[in-house]
């Protein structure tokens, strides 16, 4: 009846169109905002672009005069030199709340400095950073303010740092603690991995219909592995994580338990049907000379699936690695931890660099795993 | 001497594949089973030595019940009978030493086999089981990297490995180039002629004529013909084979 069949797509159609409605709904689904807002995530895209992997390493040189305040306060004691590094302020003293210019003249050219204030305490105040010109010349106008006046007959001290960069670049402190997270994460996912390798492959034998099946107790045994297998896969590997955060508290170790308890249920199950899927015949073979089971495993089995099984744990160690940068946010150590930390503290530049590291880590396991995965045939 | 009485066997869809098949094999014979694909040689041969368990009937080798021997004592009667498959059954990614070796899995300390230790004179047993089918050279090369008549003589050496009283051989040249079938075959033969039982199942009626000392046919399950390759005349040939079948003979020697 094709009227029946006209309503009854009809109806097709209006849920569909339902679904579409609810899940735009449910998801707050603006998107618009995604151009609205751009400029909001200008900067955070920015800092993520412009990672912080390098310093370079600076020589310091300090030079410095006393500038009392207000005048008379102290004696001032200054002799400027009429050559050589040396800072020219506009007035020889100056009473609080006003400013005056200070001058620095054949200074290091082009060289980042620091001005700031010694007080008689020898506290130091950073005033300005500023630069100097190709000619080791700057000048700068600095405000005389009342926390800086004279103490018990002691003028505080101007202070400028000349920083040179010497050397060549040297790797800063946040890719220092990048490259030690990923340490982290790359041997977490690589214990996890080899734990989960010796504790599935024998069990995945017995996971395998044409090893275990046979008789009452093999037949029990073989449904009582896929059971427990099926059952592991069913916890993905976040909520395995909260489990043994919960059990073991925070840091790598329950992160990678947590990752070996998921990585056991996926080889377990890749492994028997690794297994499942060998060539029956050598296996006839090798009963027909009088082998015993073991004997059979060993000399049928085992040579067929090593390739098989091989290609399958540098898979799950590839995937492992990124399970571990997820697991690292809930408190599982590694890099996603790290990761977790720097954008908390709002350090946009050093969270760059975590992602940054994640990016190229992950491409470069991928590569790996599918060159070794490719040579194994 | 191998006994076969009453022997059935029933796959569990409901294929019956033998139905009460019974004769007798002298030691020393060269016995060829003969008839259509489907129709129970493969069944047969592998009730022999159990790699199927018959549904009914015995199985008696030098008086000793095949049929109800626990598995420990089966493994005893197993390293006695060699076996050689159609298909080869060479464990393909392993080297062709390793699968000569592995027909001496019956007789060697069980444990130092798993950890892949093989006794010095065990290898050398190996290496002349090799040379007797000619192919000495190839002991370290991956089995699957040799021609198919190339892995028939590794499946024979690897039978050989065994000590054998009695080889069973599957179809042993279905899968070869019919040319390199008399070169298979003449080893079987050699062995036959040292003393060791061959039962061999075959499709080219000139290899049965050339080869066996006597012949079973098997139709449907059913032995059909019992005697000596001259008794096969155009009738029973028909009977065995079939209305519509033609002789097909195999490269002439």
């Amino acid at each position: 009846m094709p009227t029946a069949r006209i309503i009854r797509n009809t109806l097709l159609m209006a849920l569909v169109v339902a679904a579409f409605a609810v899940s735009f709904n449910v998801t707050e689904a603006d998107f618009p905002r995604l151009f609205r807002d751009l400029p909001k995530g200008k900067d955070l895209i920015l800092a993520f672009l412009t990672p912080d992997v390098a310093t370079r390493e600076m020589d310091t040189r300090t030079i410095s005069i006393a500038f009392p305040i207000p005048c008379g306060s102290a004696p001032n004691e200054n002799v400027i030199p009429s050559e050589g590094p040396r800072l020219v302020p506009s007035v020889d003293c100056t009473d609080p709340l006003t400013k005056f210019t200070l001058e620095g003249f054949d200074l290091a050219p082009n060289s980042e400095l620091v001005i700031r204030w010694k007080l008689p305490d020898e506290r130091l105040m950073t005033a300005i950073r500023t630069r100097t010109d190709s000619e080791g010349y700057f000048t700068s106008e600095v405000e005389a303010r009342p926390i800086i006046a004279t103490k018990n007959g002691v003028a505080s001290r101007l202070e400028v740092d000349t920083l040179t960069p010497v050397g060549g670049l040297k790797p800063s402190q946040a890719l220092l603690d990048v490259l030690d997270a990923m340490f982290e994460t790359i041997f977490m996912a690589l214990l996890s991995t080899t734990i989960a390798t010796i504790i599935a492959a024998p069990l995945s034998f017995l996971a395998a219909s044409n090893i275990t099946k046979r008789g009452v107790i093999g037949t029990s045994v073989y449904y009582i592995m896929r059971f427990i297998f099926n059952v592991m896969r069913a916890y993905d590997p976040l909520s395995m994580a909260l489990i043994f955060a919960f059990w073991l508290s925070f840091g790598p170790f329950p992160g990678a338990m947590a990752l070996t308890v998921v990585t056991i249920a996926s080889l377990g199950k890749l492994f028997s049907e690794a297994v499942e899927n060998i060539d029956k015949g050598s296996l006839e073979a090798l009963q027909a000379t009088g082998a015993n089971p073991l004997q059979t495993v060993r000399y049928g089995v085992v040579p067929q699936v090593i390739p098989d099984f091989i290609s399958y744990i540098v898979y799950h160690w590839d995937i492992n690695v990124r399970i571990s940068t997820i697991i690292g946010f809930v408190g599982g150590g590694g890099i996603g931890y790290y990761l977790n930390l720097s954008i908390n503290d709002f350090k946009w530049h050093q969270a760059g660099t975590a992602i940054w590291a994640i990016v190229i880590v992950v491409w470069a396991m991928d590569f790996l795993s599918a060159e070794v995965r490719k040579r194994l045939t | 001497m191998l006994r076969i009485q009453n022997l059935s066997k029933t796959y569990p869809g409901g294929t019956q594949a033998l139905k009460n098949v019974s004769f007798e094999v002298n030691d020393g014979e060269f016995l060829v089973v003969i008839g259509l694909s489907g129709s129970g040689k493969s069944t047969l041969l592998r009730c022999i030595n159990r790699l199927i368990d018959p549904t009914e009937g015995k199985v008696y080798w030098d008086n000793v019940d095949v049929t109800a021997a626990p598995p420990t004592e089966l493994r005893q009667i197993r390293r006695r009978i060699g076996m050689v498959f159609q298909q080869f059954n060479l464990v393909k990614r392993s080297s062709v030493m390793t699968n000569v070796l592995s027909g001496r899995l019956g007789y060697v300390n069980p444990w130092m086999s798993l950890i892949g230790l093989w006794p010095q004179d065990e290898k050398k047993r190996a290496l002349q089981a090799l040379g007797r089918v000619g192919i000495a050279d190839k002991a370290g090369e991956r089995a699957d990297a040799l021609s198919g008549g190339q892995q028939q003589r590794v499946g024979i050496a690897r039978a050989l490995m065994q000590d054998p009283k009695l080889i069973l051989a599957d179809e042993p040249v279905a899968s070869l180039d019919p040319v390199l079938s008399h070169s298979i075959l003449q080893y079987l033969e050699q062995l036959n002629k040292e003393g060791i039982t061959v039962i061999c199942s075959l499709h080219f009626l000139d290899l049965v004529h050339r080869y066996a000392t006597r012949v079973v046919a098997l139709k449907d399950g059913v032995k059909v013909f019992e005697g000596s390759a001259q008794e096969i005349d155009r009738a029973k040939f028909k009977e065995i084979y079939g209305e519509e079948a033609q002789e097909v003979r195999a490269a002439s020697m």
